[in-house]
């Protein structure tokens, strides 16, 4: 029971102050030119996901963003790989291949940025290049979550049931479940209404729950 | 079984047992003063933090006896301005690493979780928080580096780009590498490092040299979110490094015969100490309170402001006094510490039960004690700290020494 006013609490909050700019779902499209942190998910085969500080959405020429950063997976010689691309300058004319875009209110980013400075944690693991942790795939499963076992690994993105999860770091714990820390969380409701959410720690049971895949952002691929 | 009490026998009991309420005279920076200042004094502590409130920088002088309390007033102040970062130097024990003492002080006062915040938010101001495509906190570094140089050089113009960038690398190194935290803490801490140490974090100095911990001072006042109020005790003796107080006409060596008239090793070293204040006094934030002997002190000390840099002459306020005790002040000043006393022995029953609210003494005497120091703090507690040490050494009879002390004048 506190777990759902928690949770209902959070989505009123998140509501608030966050600005949904295009919803496929329920035909939300905000024209004009949006600058901030903006979640766009795209609708594909793999489920990705581009990260942006702006977006531009014009009824006539669709949603524009240039020096975004997409995330998701390709088909290499017959394998799935995870990959993560600067995007220059991207068009998407066509509003099918958007689900939705979502630009994070700056209250929760200030509060997602606090735990950036942490030194509680000063070993986590940086991966240098983009790589997949886990991927639920019946034909391609990627899965090294026993490999990091009790490790820390910085910049995971993870798509969790709808929910898309941009973490600060990620513990694989001692039963091989992965554990987010400072995570935003963008997902819909029951009533499919998008919501946002800060998380100071997200516990993932993969038996329990639909994960879909944990990419480890490399961090010289965030540099360029 | 004990059908009554004598409660005035009792308390002589614990007093003979080697418990004098009244222990000690001069009250030091290092040890925490818990009784407050007697209520003529509020005005003075409220006019002092109405100006605190006022003004971000000032100097503030107040003016006061040998013995009035002054060193109490800091400690009064402190918890009255507990909301302020308020610490203590006497210009006698920060003579020698002028700004690296200062610093020390500073921090000790300022605890380890504030310090880490401003670090942290000094690095956020210098873009160390910048969100790479609107999420990602890529550090860089040397980035985050040169951003702050830019900052800090067009900022402290007439600061030394070394003592700059030591400042800036021990900050962002201490934030932004995890590998190198730990030394980096210590640098920031000032601890003193060898050579092999600097180079590992990429220093030139420790704090201990050269301009390094007036520059970190400067970095965390001007950037902390708590006012800071630097109360300077004994000030006047700037002026007495130059102008000895001994002025028998008997010479046996005259400084001048060595390194000639004009500028003896005295006033070059009160030279030297006056031009770091006015550097103090350029930290923005920083308030700082001193307290003289007298009013001619403050004379001096404003000549010699007119003589090194007269803008800042403005900044001094006019001088608050610090007067000795009423009358009535003796007796609050009685009660009270005799009620801390009680609360340390644990019989706090002991403030109601006294016919004699001035027990084991009474109102005579301690009149007689006030009219004999004239009101002077520390006269008074002096006389007292001797009244009871007569009563736990000798263990006189109390009539014998109460009437003693009735006739205090002959």
């Amino acid at each position: 029971m506190l777990g759902k006013i928690d949770l209902d609490l959070i989505i009123i909050m998140s509501n608030i102050d966050n600005s949904i700019l295009y919803d496929s779902v329920k035909g939300i499209q905000l024209e004009g030119e949006f600058e901030g942190s903006i979640i766009t998910r795209c609708k594909d085969d793999n489920d990705s996901v581009i990260f942006s500080d702006n977006l531009k959405i014009s009824n006539s020429e669709g949603i524009f963003i240039t020096e975004g950063f997409k995330v998701g997976f390709e088909l290499n010689y017959n394998k799935k790989v995870a990959f993560s691309r600067r995007i220059e300058a991207q068009w998407y004319e066509d509003f099918e291949s958007i689900e939705y875009s979502i630009l994070i209110s700056e209250d929760i980013m200030q509060i997602y940025d606090e735990g950036q400075f942490s030194d509680a944690f000063p070993y986590t693991l940086n991966k240098l290049n983009t790589a997949t942790l886990y991927l639920n795939d019946y034909q391609h499963e990627i899965n090294h979550l026993e490999f990091f076992k009790e490790e820390m690994l910085r910049n995971p993105v993870a798509l969790v049931g709808n929910g898309v999860i941009v973490a600060d770091r990620v513990v694989i714990d001692e039963r091989i479940d992965p554990v987010f820390y400072d995570c935003l969380i963008v997902g819909r409701d029951e009533d499919e209404e998008l919501s946002v959410s800060f998380e100071p720690y997200m516990n993932v049971k993969k038996s329990l729950t639909d994960v879909k895949y944990i990419i480890i952002l490399g961090i010289e691929e965030l540099k360029l | 079984m004990i059908l009554y009490e004598n409660s005035e026998a009792r308390l002589l009991n614990i007093i003979r047992w080697g418990n004098n309420p009244f222990k000690k005279f001069v009250c030091t920076s290092e040890i925490k003063e818990e009784l407050d200042l007697v209520k003529s004094r509020d005005t003075l502590i409220k006019n002092i933090k109405s100006i605190v409130k006022q003004n971000n920088n000032f100097i503030l002088p107040i003016i006061g006896d040998v013995g009035s309390g002054k060193t109490h007033l800091f400690w009064s102040l402190k918890n009255n301005l507990y909301y302020y970062n308020a610490f203590y130097i006497s210009l006698e024990s920060v003579y020698r690493k002028f700004f690296y003492n200062i610093y020390s002080e500073f921090l000790e006062n300022l605890k380890i979780g504030p310090l880490k915040f401003v670090v942290n938010q000094l690095c956020e101001n210098w873009g160390a928080l910048e969100r790479k495509y609107g999420f990602f906190h890529v550090v860089d570094i040397e980035k985050v580096k040169h951003a702050a140089f830019k900052q800090l050089s067009t900022k402290y113009s007439e600061i030394e780009s070394e003592t700059l960038i030591d400042a800036i690398n021990g900050i962002t190194t201490h934030q932004l590498d995890p590998y190198k935290k730990i030394e980096a803490e210590r640098w920031i801490l000032g601890k003193l490092m060898d050579a092999k140490e600097l180079s590992i974090l990429n220093l030139s100095h420790d704090l201990h040299k050269g301009k390094n911990a007036y520059i970190m001072l400067r970095l965390l006042i001007e950037n902390s979110k708590l006012g800071t109020i630097l109360f300077i005790d004994d000030f006047e003796k700037i002026i007495s490094i130059a102008k000895p107080q001994d002025k028998t006409p008997e010479e046996v060596f005259d400084p001048s015969w060595l390194y000639g008239s004009e500028m003896s090793p005295n006033d070059v070293a009160s030279d030297k100490i006056f031009t770091k204040i006015l550097q103090l006094q350029r930290i923005k934030g920083l308030r700082i309170i001193i307290t003289l002997k007298s009013i001619d002190s403050l004379d001096q000390i404003k000549r010699k402001y007119q003589e090194f840099d007269s803008e800042l002459l403005s900044l001094i306020k006019e001088p608050l006094y610090l007067k000795d005790f009423s009358e009535d002040d003796i007796f609050e000043f009685y009660r009270n510490t005799m009620s801390t006393f009680y609360d340390v022995i644990e019989c706090n029953e002991f403030t109601q039960t006294f016919e004699n609210p001035y027990f084991p003494l009474n109102k005579l005497i301690l009149k007689n004690i006030f009219d004999q120091t004239q009101g002077n703090p520390r006269a008074i507690i002096k006389i007292l700290i001797k009244i009871f040490n007569e009563l736990i050494d000798d263990e006189e009879n109390l009539d014998l020494i109460l009437k003693k002390y009735e006739n205090l004048d002959n």
